[in-house]
């Protein structure tokens, strides 16, 4: 059976006003019931993107389909509950208040203020005023009130923005949760850590496009994957018989160490054959490319990424 | 809208902004229009006389006056509170990012933005209740201090003063939620809404009100429409501000056409505006 799609869009782009190009012929498929990662540095179009899927924004070409409809119409803001930017409430009411407010707004029995304070931890604060609210339990007050419609789809813009290490783990526990209850969650985030951590497929956005989309470990993949890192002296010896054994292009000296773009179950041969050279190798790992390092190089060029999103296609 | 209504209705009554608007309000009936004013009658030198004697003028703080009175504030300090009311209400919202909040909840953008001018107009409802309340009690105290007596208005003319209050400040009320809509910030709102009251109605309206050109353009100004509509009370006399330039009836008409305006106005542009981004 296929999958269905919390989330769709067909080359959605804005321009604004300003005549910036935010989000450029943007095409994402996000599925029911996935953590979907949507990873960019600042100012690549994240924000943006969840402001038209929220319906904040109209979309200068392409169209969108979310939670079964269009962006901003009734029926799909019914099913999604949304955190876009700044959890953005009103400072003179406390925060039991201001879930009320949002309540009547979206039509949702008051007595699902209680069990969503609670699952936030707000609780105990839930009777101040929400602009005495610390940055963590803003943040948390706006889980609430996207929880508040009990949707089917979530749309988290940078999550755990402001929170303290504390307040990080227990949101990743929250979003775990939400997966766990069979919700979709679309984040989005500039963290990578965050990302690896919660997502089950992530998006790279870089200047409007997207450059490259899979699970964390196929992102991985397509930058080059796993490396064997080895440390043997003497150096010379050793890069001379590993450039016989592998292609040069295979070999790379960084810091003293060699980065073998090999697969890593050649390890035990290459060992073998060092030492039987008289080569002594003081350590030999397996070294996962960082998606940190993916991020960059998917960052820094998106006509690259997109190249090598397309030959990963193949 | 009956959703966003009742969020906004909320939202209203807690705000302690708008109290303290409501508070300056009557506070200004009473310590200005009523008090000061008796008190400056009631103290004053008899060597000092003015053109109308103080025996005379007092009768204007009796009940026979209290409609002339409540509409004379409704046209200035009135009109100035819930300018601001209005402008509070919807610039608020973009200050405060509420906006986005509200508007990826459940119901579309003409009706978040129609249950919240609903909002404002019956609060606004609420507002010349409260007027016309305070406005009686003080004359009541006041004649029953001074040991005179007085006639209250007809029901029909209180009637009659109830519609023109409601009708006159809900104008003035959806003129500030248009120019917060517009302009996306209170202080701007404000500012601009005030200066329009002061500079464009009130002082050109008085300055230049017989110069030929600048009179038939007064002729299409709220203020002085609601001017027309409360020259038509019965008073005992009236402050010299000259004869009003239209009659009660085009006054009614052209403040419902204003309402329509600044009702369309507002939503046309909050339904087609992007909220957030540059």
């Amino acid at each position: 059976m296929a999958q269905t799609l919390a989330v769709e869009t067909h080359g959605l782009s804005k321009r604004y006003s300003t005549g910036v190009m935010a989000v450029n012929d943007l095409t994402l498929l996000v599925k029911t019931g996935e953590v979907y990662g949507f990873l960019g540095p600042n100012g690549a179009g994240k924000t943006t993107t969840l402001r038209m899927l929220s319906g904040l924004l109209h979309p200068t070409s392409g169209k969108a389909i979310v939670a079964g409809a269009a962006p901003g119409s009734p029926s799909s803001l019914a099913r999604m509950g949304a955190m876009v930017e700044t959890p953005a409430f009103y400072p003179y009411l406390s925060g039991r208040d201001n879930l009320r407010v949002v309540a009547r707004y979206a039509s949702v029995n008051p007595s699902r203020i209680d069990p969503v304070l609670k699952q936030v931890d707000l609780t105990d604060r839930a009777r101040y005023k929400f602009r005495t609210y610390s940055t963590g339990m803003k943040q948390r007050l706006g889980v609430a009130a996207a929880l508040l419609k009990d949707p089917d789809l979530l749309i988290l813009d940078e999550p755990t923005s402001g929170l303290d290490p504390q307040g990080t783990v227990e949101m990743r526990a929250l979003i775990a949760d939400l997966r766990r209850e069979g919700r979709t969650v679309l984040l989005s985030s500039h963290l990578l850590n965050e990302v690896e951590l919660t997502c089950d497929r992530v998006g790279v956005i870089a200047k409007g496009q997207l450059v490259a989309e899979g699970t964390v470990d196929e992102l991985r993949a397509r930058s080059g994957g796993r490396t064997l890192l080895i440390r043997a002296t003497p150096l010379d010896q050793a890069r001379r018989l590993l450039e016989s054994l592998l292609k040069p292009d295979q070999v790379k000296l960084v810091q003293d160490a060699f980065v073998l773009s090999v697969d890593p179950s050649q390890a035990a041969s290459l060992n073998r054959r060092l030492v039987a050279d008289g080569v002594d190798v003081s350590e030999l790992r397996v070294s996962e490319q960082s998606l940190e390092a993916v991020f960059l190089e998917l960052t820094e060029s998106p006509q690259a990424g997109a190249a090598q999103q397309a030959e990963a296609k193949k | 809208m009956i959703a966003s209504l009742r969020a906004e209705n909320l939202k209203i009554r807690k705000r302690w902004a708008n109290w303290i608007l409501l508070a300056i309000l009557l506070a200004w009936i009473v310590l200005l229009s009523y008090l000061t004013f008796y008190l400056v009658v009631r103290l004053s030198p008899h060597s000092i006389q003015g053109p109308v004697p103080a025996s005379v003028l007092k009768r204007r703080l009796f009940p026979e006056n209290y409609v002339p009175t409540v509409l004379n504030a409704a046209e200035s300090i009135g009109a100035a509170i819930m300018l601001i009311f209005g402008a509070l209400s919807t610039a608020s919202e973009y200050g405060w990012l509420t906006v986005q909040t509200i508007l990826i909840q459940k119901p579309t953008r003409s009706a978040v933005l129609g249950g919240k001018l609903l909002g404002i107009g019956i609060s606004t409802v609420l507002v010349s209740l409260a007027l016309l309340a305070i406005t009686a009690l003080s004359s009541y105290v006041v004649v029953t201090v001074d040991n005179s007596s007085s006639t209250w208005p007809s029901w029909e003319v209180t009637l009659k003063a109830f519609g023109a209050l409601v009708l006159e400040l809900t104008v003035w009320s959806l003129l500030g939620a248009l120019v917060g809509v517009a302009f996306r910030s209170a202080a701007a709102a404000i500012g601009g809404g005030l200066v329009y009251l002061f500079v464009v109605e009130a002082l050109l309206g008085s300055l230049f009100r017989t110069t030929p050109i600048v009179k038939e353009v007064l002729k299409f100004l709220p203020g002085v429409n609601s001017n027309a509509i409360n020259a038509s009370f019965p008073a005992t006399f009236r402050d010299s501000t000259g004869t009003a330039l239209v009659g009660a009836g085009r006054g009614v008409v052209t403040l419902l056409l204003y309402l329509a305006i600044f009702t369309i106005s507002s939503l046309l542009i909050f339904r087609e505006r992007d909220v957030g981004g540059s």
